[in-house]
């Protein structure tokens, strides 16, 4: 990573609207995003906490608002695969291409987008799964994978395009909880790197360890950004203390 | 049907109709000049045209596709002749009805296409004649040879449909009905190949035929047949050239035939083509075989050239058309698995719609008899039977592939686009490298079946029908029999 000095925001979002039909998913959002920041967006299921990050590498494309990611404007006109190479994700079900070994799966985007030698793209890739902690798992496919680590394959699969930035859309919402405490290892390695992460999980614990701020979601508004200890212990609004009352009770 | 030669089988042998057609055409051009020269008046301008309908294998026939170059024993006669006067051969293919219209018209010299040498004709032109034949009876080998026709009351015969035999056959049964014996059962078979199976196979007792065409035929079927009977028909001896009436042209051709005959070169000729008997005459000697079940009558039908050539036809109808329908459907499938609509989808909705419900073979109909009215371009020669097979089995085809390519599509979890965008692959990519891979694994057995069924159960039809609309010879056509 080089060294910014600058106080430019990584992600700036700005009067964000999403809408599906009628239906407002997400309504009028602002917040920043600092360089090497860790975000942890938490609330109820149908919040907005998916689309929201959906819109930071516009696979849902926002409909009002302006969205900049280091420092450049995104909107259509923006080409979708350059911010995509700055902008990695993770999803809850992995989306693994079976059909592809687990080092095919990490070159094919590095050789076919960053036009990546195969020899130069399977080094890259050796040495992220080697940081996952599966290294000799490259020559196996997807299915004969554990869900766990079919998860850290897709999380070495993402930072082989070396992003900028870190979206993570729930990413241990399917696995059990062995794997869970495998894959949230990873992160916080990956937090301690210093990589920008936006992530939104249900891991209270995992959110207060690594998080530097926490966004907290209710029906498609920001309801309150606050740091984790302030988050955890005194939130501002009822509806955060009633979530985390409900989410504390089990 | 629509063919130039699909009517060709019909007339084939129908001598009687083109002798009158040839009275009713043939101008009184009787005054030819009386020439010393060597070289007779029809050769004009150092070149020989004959006309020459090419049908009767060895006579005329067109081996393989090409109409325009007919091979055969007439073919190198009429050569023999070009070399004699050193003149150049032209030849001329037309429906048979188009002969002796030809003729009269100074389209070509000679009219030289195994045709039965008969006085009708002989009133509108002259006639030499190159070589005997006789109708013939013939029977599987070991079948006891007859003394008369009257022998054949009761008994089945195979004739190919469409011929003078049939006529014949028809004047024989009469005298047999008038003296108190019961017919011949006449079974009609669209090819002389089939016809020929039907005896081997034990179906009927004999099949009827032209002499020269069934020792051409022997040499593939080796001495499984032996003549039954040759039945002495008045008029049925000779085949003749014809030529415009002109008495010195006859004298010089008569003259030039005999000297070919004396020096060897009919005979060769003869034997090139096997048109004379050059199988072993001991049929009646294994009698005891003709009740049993004959392997190898079974096994040469389905090693015949002209079955092979069947199953060639058809494997290539089924594997081309397919390999065009799945290029059409994948992308007809992609836009109607796609969630937006347009005009474009609803009308490949119809598209698939209408060629899944519309009877198969309304549609090879459709093809070969109603586009051409439509576009002109499809009415040119290019356009044979067996493209238009393709064109319209790949169109029918690609409306079941389609839906094949859908599900198959749609199959693929929606993830995987997700994740591939996600990575920032381009959406050729997503398509080539992820989706289609995955897409292609499910739709790969369904498809293969898919053709496997069709040219199981559909194209034994479907090649029929082609083979039948291409005025297909005995040679080269299919013995696909439909079965539905």
């Amino acid at each position: 990573m080089q060294h910014e000095t600058t106080d430019l925001p990584m992600i700036s979002v700005r009067g964000m609207s999403k809408l599906f039909g009628e239906f407002v998913a997400l309504d009028r959002v602002d917040f920043d995003v600092s360089r090497g920041e860790k975000i942890v967006v938490l609330g109820p299921s149908g919040s907005g906490k998916s689309t929201l990050i959906r819109t930071l590498n516009r696979i849902e494309p926002h409909d009002i608002g302006t969205l900049t990611i280091n420092g450049k404007l995104i909107n259509e006109k923006t080409d979708p695969i350059q911010l995509r190479c700055m902008v990695g994700m993770v999803f809850q079900n992995y989306n693994l291409f079976p059909h592809l070994s687990v080092l095919e799966n990490c070159i094919l985007a590095p050789m076919r987008v960053k036009h990546m030698s195969r020899i130069e793209a399977t080094a890259l890739a050796r040495r992220y799964l080697e940081q996952v902690g599966i290294p000799d798992q490259a020559d196996k496919y997807p299915i004969q994978l554990s869900g766990g680590q079919q998860q850290r394959v897709a999380i070495a699969r993402a930072l082989c395009m070396q992003p900028q930035v870190m979206l993570f859309d729930e990413p241990t919402a399917a696995l059990d909880p062995e794997a869970i405490v495998g894959v949230v290892s990873i992160m916080d390695e990956l937090a301690e790197q210093g990589i920008t992460t936006v992530c939104v999980t249900h891991e209270m614990a995992f959110s207060r360890r690594i998080a530097d701020r926490i966004i907290f979601m209710d029906q498609g508004k920001i309801v309150e950004i606050t740091p984790p200890e302030t988050f955890f212990t005194t939130p501002k609004t009822d509806r955060a203390q009633n979530f985390l009352n409900q989410m504390l009770r089990y | 049907m629509i063919s130039f030669f699909s009517f060709l089988p019909l007339t084939r042998h129908f001598r009687l109709a083109a002798a009158l057609a040839g009275i009713l055409v043939a101008t009184a051009g009787l005054h030819g000049l009386a020439q010393a020269e060597p070289v007779p008046s029809f050769v004009q301008n150092g070149v020989l045209t004959i006309c020459t309908n090419p049908t009767l294998p060895p006579m005329t026939f067109v081996k393989g596709q090409d109409v325009s170059h007919p091979e055969g024993f007439d073919i190198d006669v009429a050569q023999a002749l070009a070399n004699r006067w050193q003149a150049r051969l032209s030849v001329i293919t037309m429906d048979f009805t188009g002969l002796f219209p030809s003729l009269s018209a100074q389209r070509c010299g000679l009219v030289m296409s195994g045709i039965i040498r008969t006085p009708a004709r002989e009133k509108s032109f002259d006639a030499v004649t190159y070589q005997d034949t006789a109708l013939v009876v013939v029977g599987r080998k070991g079948t006891p040879s007859l003394t008369s026709m009257d022998e054949l009351a009761g008994k089945s015969i195979a004739v190919e449909s469409g011929t003078s035999y049939i006529t014949r056959l028809g004047l024989i049964n009469d005298t047999l009905v008038a003296a108190g014996k019961p017919p011949m059962i006449i079974q009609q078979y669209p090819t002389e190949e089939q016809v020929v199976q039907q005896v081997l196979i034990g179906r009927v007792f004999a099949f009827v035929s032209q002499d020269v065409e069934l020792f051409f035929r022997m040499r593939q079927l080796g001495d499984k047949l032996h003549v039954l009977i040759t039945p002495d028909i008045p008029d049925y001896h000779h085949f003749a050239i014809y030529l415009r009436p002109n008495a010195a042209d006859q004298t010089q051709l008569q003259s030039a035939i005999s000297a070919l005959e004396t020096d060897g070169t009919l005979s060769a000729l003869r034997t090139k083509w096997s048109v004379t008997d050059q199988s072993t005459k001991n049929g009646a000697a294994n009698v005891s075989a003709s009740s049993m079940f004959d392997w190898n009558a079974f096994f040469s039908a389905l090693t015949s050239t002209a079955f092979l050539h069947g199953a060639l036809i058809t494997l290539s109808v089924a594997l081309i058309s397919h390999i065009i329908a799945i290029t059409i459907s994948v992308p007809i499938a992609i836009v109607l698995n796609s969630p937006q609509k347009s005009v474009l989808k609803i009308v490949l909705e119809g598209y698939v719609s209408l060629f899944r419900a519309a009877p198969t073979l309304l549609q090879l109909l459709f093809i070969w008899n109603a586009v051409p009215q439509f576009f002109p371009i499809f009415r040119e020669q290019w356009f044979t039977p067996f493209l238009a097979t393709i064109l319209a089995l790949s169109v029918n085809e690609s409306a079941y592939q389609v839906e094949i390519n859908r599900a198959a599509l749609s199959a693929v979890d929606p993830g995987q686009e997700l994740g591939a965008s996600a990575l920032g692959l381009s959406r050729r990519d997503i398509y080539w490298r992820v989706i289609f891979p995955q897409a292609f694994r499910i739709a790969l057995p369904p498809t293969i079946k898919r053709i496997y069924q069709f040219a199981k159960n559909y194209l034994s039809c479907v090649c029929y029908f082609t083979a039948g609309t291409s005025g297909c010879d005995t040679d080269t056509g299919c013995t696909h029999f439909c079965f539905y």
